[in-house]
């Protein structure tokens, strides 16, 4: 007796979350209808692209960053005082952290006409400190930071705190976070209020992490008070540090170095943007008074920012 | 008057705390307050208010200072009865700048070397770091804590770009490569014919490869802390400086590591640091002989239950988060800090309901057929004579026409 074959039955694929049904594949099997060309680029590229003066992308509004005024980040406007305190003649234009190859600005893209834009490397900023030395007018003693530098370079971190702190965390300066990070990057209400959350989630986490708490340990454990005696004990000592250099910069130099760009970097913001309330305070009142607005005011000049208040 | 309380880490090697921030808290509570003032509690992050330890509760102020300069601020604006710091008030402005500065630089940069030796390095960590713990912590708590204490260890040390220490990490990318490459129908060579090591750098563990990279990261910490004058001599050096020296230098000194280069570094190239925390251990005193409290011991074992329950209850995503943040503000109320936190408790009820309800909808979509495809039913027959034979199928005709 002849029997049937067993029909062949296909067990069906597993069950997975991500397949697509048969008639939804075959819709989307139709698309795309029509390629269109690429559009050109816009008019304004020829503008940013090509340049015979060196660009600094840094974080500043577009009318600031015209003039070529101090930024409002602190790493952004460490280098653009010491690229200009060196003499080096360049131009700044307002960016975010999305157009720097390395993912954070500053960084400077050498002098370079449109065709061979592509060839030209930019220079993030671990490289712009010796691309000063190699570039500047004035011939300035190379000298390797000492042991005790090495220390008091950490006093930036209680400043950093005391920054974020302020700009972040503080309701007070909501709308000047909002102005300088918030508005620019976005017009719709949703991503504004989704961007906001997510840099004070990061600048507390920053804070936190610093301070060996964990960064997940969220913003109710921050110690305000602590915060802001640390970065008050951090300005006593370096106006301690200041008043023991004879030549008004730190560490005995004649003109603004590394570390002098860098705790002008934190102190200018804090006088110009937060005068009204303690950073500015505590900055104009360390130790023996006004000995920091002072040197602020020396690197200005030098900087070529005599004018800005 | 009741005597103040530090909450630290528990002891370990030898020391008074496995912690190096506790150990320069307990060395400057023990070198400056006399032991009838202070008591020590052997705790960990989940049982204080401010999540972070050392912490000093005050029982006369009744506040919480979490973080040693904040506790040795705390200390000095209201100085318990016996509190004699013999290097204040500070010689001089420069002693008292150069204290900031090389505080804030060893709790910067000597974390994450202590980072690299103790909780980076897989061999270490197993066979001394984790036994550590476990032994200072009750018990269902390590399961909850210590792996996330090594996480954020290895975040603080990310940046000297020594991850290769983790064995254990990078073994389990070779194995999920080899895994990737099974799965996409590359021939492999089964492990038994693999070759074994043949050259030197294939039997050096990661340590003694990178030992010279490893030195110049020491060197490059050791070098500015040497440069503080620690001799018996020197007055004008603050109490405190000496306390943070302390702290961070003996943990890296502990030699009961199986890959112990930190110490070996640190003791071949720098003596008179090695001599120093070895003198000033000894006048901090016996681990033993510090005042040493329980923590209250009638309702311990439930508290560190709810730790533990909480320790849980953090590691489900988003719940965690929220969870955590309102705990946090109702312990900061608790503790006397203001904290407006209203609603949050809503947005926790809210969250449970939604993440249930996707839950169970991920649950039924997954109970469904797949679109298009054909539905078998699988129905059992219904009772009756069909067992029978013809028999049967009379008796069920009869049935069907009764009804």
């Amino acid at each position: 007796m002849a029997t049937a074959p067993p029909p062949k039955v296909r067990p069906p694929a597993p069950w997975g979350p991500f397949q697509i049904p048969k008639p939804l594949q075959q819709l989307f099997s139709h698309f795309p209808l029509r390629t269109l060309e690429p559009n050109d680029l816009p008019a304004r590229s020829q503008y940013l692209t090509t340049s015979d003066l060196p660009t600094l992308y840094i974080f500043a509004t577009e009318d600031d960053a015209l003039l070529g005024l101090p930024s409002f980040n602190p790493t952004c406007l460490k280098y653009q005082t010491l690229l200009r305190c060196a003499g080096i003649q360049f131009r700044t234009l307002p960016s975010t952290n999305h157009a720097s190859p390395t993912g954070s600005l500053p960084f400077l893209l050498p002098p370079r006409s449109g065709c061979s834009a592509a060839a030209v490397q930019p220079i993030p900023s671990s490289s712009l400190l010796a691309y000063t030395a190699k570039h500047s007018e004035k011939k300035k003693e190379q000298q390797q930071p000492s042991l005790r530098e090495e220390a008091y370079l950490s006093l930036l971190t209680p400043l950093r705190n005391a920054f974020l702190y302020t700009l972040y965390l503080d309701e007070h300066y909501t709308p000047l976070l909002n102005n300088w990070y918030i508005f620019p990057s976005t017009s719709s209400v949703l991503v504004q209020k989704t961007l906001r959350f997510q840099l004070r989630q990061a600048a507390a986490a920053s804070i936190l992490s610093s301070q060996g708490q964990h960064p997940s340990a969220g913003r109710e454990q921050i110690d305000r008070e602590a915060i802001f005696a640390a970065a008050g004990e951090a300005l006593r000592a370096l106006e301690e540090l200041l008043g023991e250099s004879q030549t008004g910069y730190f560490f005995g130099r004649e003109t603004p170095g590394e570390f002098d760009a860098g705790v002008f970097a934190y102190l200018f913001p804090m006088i110009r943007h937060f005068s009204d309330y303690p950073l500015g305070e505590m900055v104009r009142n360390a130790g023996k008074g006004g000995e920091l607005v002072r040197f602020c005011e020396r690197v200005k000049r030098e900087a070529g920012w005599r004018n800005v208040v | 008057m009741a005597p103040l309380q530090l909450y630290v880490w528990g002891p370990a090697f030898g020391l008074p705390s496995i912690d190096a921030e506790c150990n320069a808290a307990i060395a400057y509570l023990a070198q400056t307050t006399s032991k009838a003032d202070f008591q020590l509690i052997q705790s960990s992050p989940s049982a204080v208010p401010t999540h972070h330890l050392p912490a000093l509760h005050d029982p006369v102020t009744a506040t919480w200072s979490s973080g040693f300069s904040s506790i040795v601020r705390h200390l000095q604006s209201h100085p318990p009865p016996s509190f004699h710091d013999h290097s204040l008030p500070a010689s001089s402005s420069r002693a008292l700048a150069d204290n900031t500065a090389y505080t804030t630089f060893l709790a910067a940069h000597g974390t994450p070397l202590i980072a690299l030796s103790f909780y980076v390095s897989s061999a270490n960590w197993t066979a001394t770091t984790r036994p550590a713990y476990s032994k200072i912590l009750p018990f269902p708590l390590p399961w909850t804590e210590v792996s996330g204490i090594r996480t954020h260890m290895a975040e603080r040390a990310e940046h000297l770009g020594m991850s290769s220490l983790d064995t254990d990490a990078e073994a389990e990318k070779e194995r999920q490569e080899e895994e990737a490459a099974a799965n996409a129908g590359w021939i492999t060579v089964p492990a038994a014919l693999r070759r074994g090591p043949r050259t030197v750098g294939e039997v050096l563990v990661p340590e003694q490869k990178r030992r010279i990279k490893l030195e110049g990261l020491v060197k490059d910490v050791l070098d500015v802390v040497a440069e503080v004058n620690l001799s018996e001599a020197s007055e004008g050096t603050p109490t405190t400086l000496k306390c943070v020296v302390y702290g961070y230098l003996s943990l890296m000194l502990v030699e009961e590591v199986p890959r112990a280069w930190l110490s070996e570094v640190v003791r071949q190239k720098y003596p008179s640091l090695t001599k120093f925390v070895g003198e000033f251990g000894r006048q901090v005193g016996e681990v033993e002989s510090l005042p040493w409290v329980e923590e209250h011991e009638s309702n311990q074992a439930l508290a560190v239950q709810t730790r533990f329950a909480h320790g849980v209850v953090h590691e489900i995503p988003w719940i965690g988060e929220v969870w955590r943040r309102w705990w946090a503000g109702r312990r900061m109320r608790g503790a006397g800090k203001t904290e407006t936190n209203s609603g949050e408790g809503v947005l926790l009820a809210g969250g449970s309901v939604v993440m249930l309800a996707i839950a169970a909808g991920v649950f039924v979509f997954k109970r469904l057929p797949r679109f298009g495809a054909t539905v078998q039913r699988w129905e059992m027959a219904p009772v009756g004579f069909g067992g029978l034979g013809a028999a049967g199928e009379f008796l069920s005709n009869v049935f069907v026409k009764l009804e």
